[in-house]
């Protein structure tokens, strides 16, 4: 009995410290986004609030918290509602199946620095990515608009398009594996020393353009759209409500999308101890972190696709080439036991 | 005549479509904008000097000593004050402007025979800012100076009376009189961007 309340209490901590690291980061990750943009731009971006502009996200979120909420005339009210934790709620719980680290031991309990080490892991990643889609969906439904609407279902266009390219190209990675959880995964690549991306160079590049999908960013961006659409889906959300909804897809989702491609083709927390017990963490971070930054980076150099080019792109390309690569993957795996 | 179809073939081989050479060299655009210098004025804080022949709000130069001896001629017809503007009140510059409501000048003739400027206001909402006016100026009294932040809480205050049209002047002139007159804010900059540029006669 003893056993269950200290492994709950673990659970319990482990959920409270992602949450918050997770949460704030993403809120963060705005200011950062900003002054990328920013110097991308030859500009400085946030400044004034604070040093270096630091307590803006602040600033911003208690604006936002401030201000009036208004419902569109006609909107479906329970499905508006309920369209941000559709998009909040699956964004977070991706974080659950991300490990951290290593396991370490506190005061004689093994501890894994992850929610749920569960051997389906990758499955939950699909499946969380695919309820995510939902938000968006009946956001632009429920509110009553033109705009949201187009944008929403030019969303339901671009899921048709990435999600089978993204199962495809992520098997390749679990043949070689031979494992769904990502715990599992991270080791088996640091049993071999080598990065899974050094065997599944083309998966890796597919997952890429999956996850920019997915979070809905440049270059496929089309179901926000700034310049044609208002910002698509959100565009009749007011307050916290419109905060939250591109802090999921743009940020959280980002993070926790970079963090599973880590995992899979970045070796997840290996890399020299340099800083000794607490390497692995600042591997898996920096490591995390560079593909956020990479994703910001492209964000503000590329333009945007059209609608049916996405999906054109993603069925007559990235699909052939994932389903190649699978079948090379697992030829290889079959004949020559995948080491 | 022909339209020319370039499609993406043309543009760009197998090889570099296959290694996104086009977002690559993009990227590289952005690393490089990104590792530059931010060229950012922040505005209220740090605020750019025009150069001197910026056409900002209005100002008049006034009778003080420094008028070239032409003008001394006609000082004997006009009841002049040291200090005061040197117009002389002939309408070039309302006759120049392109706004026939901009102006609205009066003179009135003083019991010893010679004229007084009451009335110089301009109406700075109507300004399109030209400079047609200061061209037209035969005395060299109205002139440009400057001031670019003419914000106001009312309409009135966009109108320029003779005495702010004075003070502007003195204080451009105090400020930049002893400037180069030219249209680049430093020679050093005209010259890094365009390269010495010299009499070509």
């Amino acid at each position: 009995m003893g056993e269950f309340f200290v492994s709950l209490l673990v659970t319990l901590v482990k959920i409270g410290v992602v949450l918050g690291v997770a949460l704030g980061l993403g809120a963060y990750l705005t200011w950062v986004e900003r002054k990328v943009a920013g110097h991308i731009q030859a500009r400085l971006g946030p400044t004034v609030v604070g040093p270096f502009g630091l307590l803006q996200p602040l600033a911003d979120g208690l604006k936002l918290m401030t201000k009036e909420s208004i419902i569109p005339r006609g909107a479906d009210v329970p499905v508006y509602y309920l369209a941000i934790m559709m998009a909040v709620a699956p964004s977070i719980l991706l974080f659950s199946v991300i490990p951290f680290g290593p396991e370490f031991t506190v005061f004689g309990y093994p501890v894994k620095p992850i929610i749920a080490d569960v051997n389906i892991a990758i499955l939950i990643v699909f499946a969380m990515g695919s309820l995510a889609v939902y938000g968006t969906v009946f956001s632009g439904w429920a509110s009553n608009s033109k705009y949201a609407f187009i944008g929403s279902l030019r969303k339901a266009a671009v899921i048709i398009a990435y999600e089978v390219v993204l199962g495809f190209a992520v098997l390749g990675v679990i043949l070689l594996a031979g494992t769904m959880s990502t715990t599992g995964i991270v080791e088996a690549q640091i049993e071999r020393g080598v990065w899974f991306v050094f065997y599944q160079p083309v998966a890796f590049i597919l997952y890429l353009f999956c996850m920019l999908a997915e979070s809905g960013r440049v270059p496929f961006d089309i179901q926000e759209a700034e310049a044609e659409l208002v910002t698509g889906y959100n565009v009749e959300y007011g307050g916290m409500k419109f905060g939250a909804l591109p802090m999921a897809e743009w940020y959280l989702n980002v993070m926790a999308l970079s963090a599973i491609a880590v995992v899979l083709f970045l070796g997840g927390w290996s890399g020299p101890r340099i800083l000794g017990p607490l390497s692995p963490y600042f591997w898996f971070l920096a490591k995390t972190f560079g593909l956020v930054f990479f994703v910001m980076w492209l964000h503000w150099t590329l333009p945007r696709f059209q609608a049916k080019d996405v999906t054109e792109i993603a069925w007559r390309i990235m699909l052939p080439l994932a389903l190649l690569n699978v079948v090379v993957t697992a030829t290889v795996v079959y004949f020559f036991g995948g080491s | 005549m022909g339209v020319k179809r370039v499609s993406r073939r043309d543009v760009l081989n197998v090889v570099e479509t296959i290694f996104f050479i086009d977002f690559l060299k993009g990227l590289s655009v952005t690393l490089r904008n990104m590792l530059r210098k931010p060229i950012t004025t922040e505005y209220p804080a740090e605020k750019l000097t025009p150069p001197k022949r910026f056409r900002g709000a209005h100002g008049h130069f006034v009778w003080d000593g420094s008028e070239p001896d032409s003008l001394k001629a006609i000082e004997r017809y006009m009841s002049y004050e040291k200090g005061k503007s040197r117009c002389v009140a002939c309408y070039m510059c309302q006759t120049a402007c392109p706004m026939p409501t901009l102006f609205r000048i009066e003179a009135v003739q003083m019991p010893d025979g010679s004229k007084k400027v009451v009335r110089f206001d301009m109406n700075l909402l109507n300004c399109m800012f030209c400079g047609l006016c200061v061209d037209a100026c035969p005395v060299g009294c109205l002139t440009m100076t400057d001031l670019y932040e003419l914000a106001g809480y009312s309409r009135r205050d966009a109108v320029l009376r003779v005495e702010r049209l004075e003070k502007q002047g003195i204080d451009f002139k105090s400020r930049r009189g002893d400037e180069p007159d030219r249209i680049w804010s430093d020679d050093a900059h005209r010259e890094k961007l365009w390269g010495k540029i010299e009499w070509s006669g």
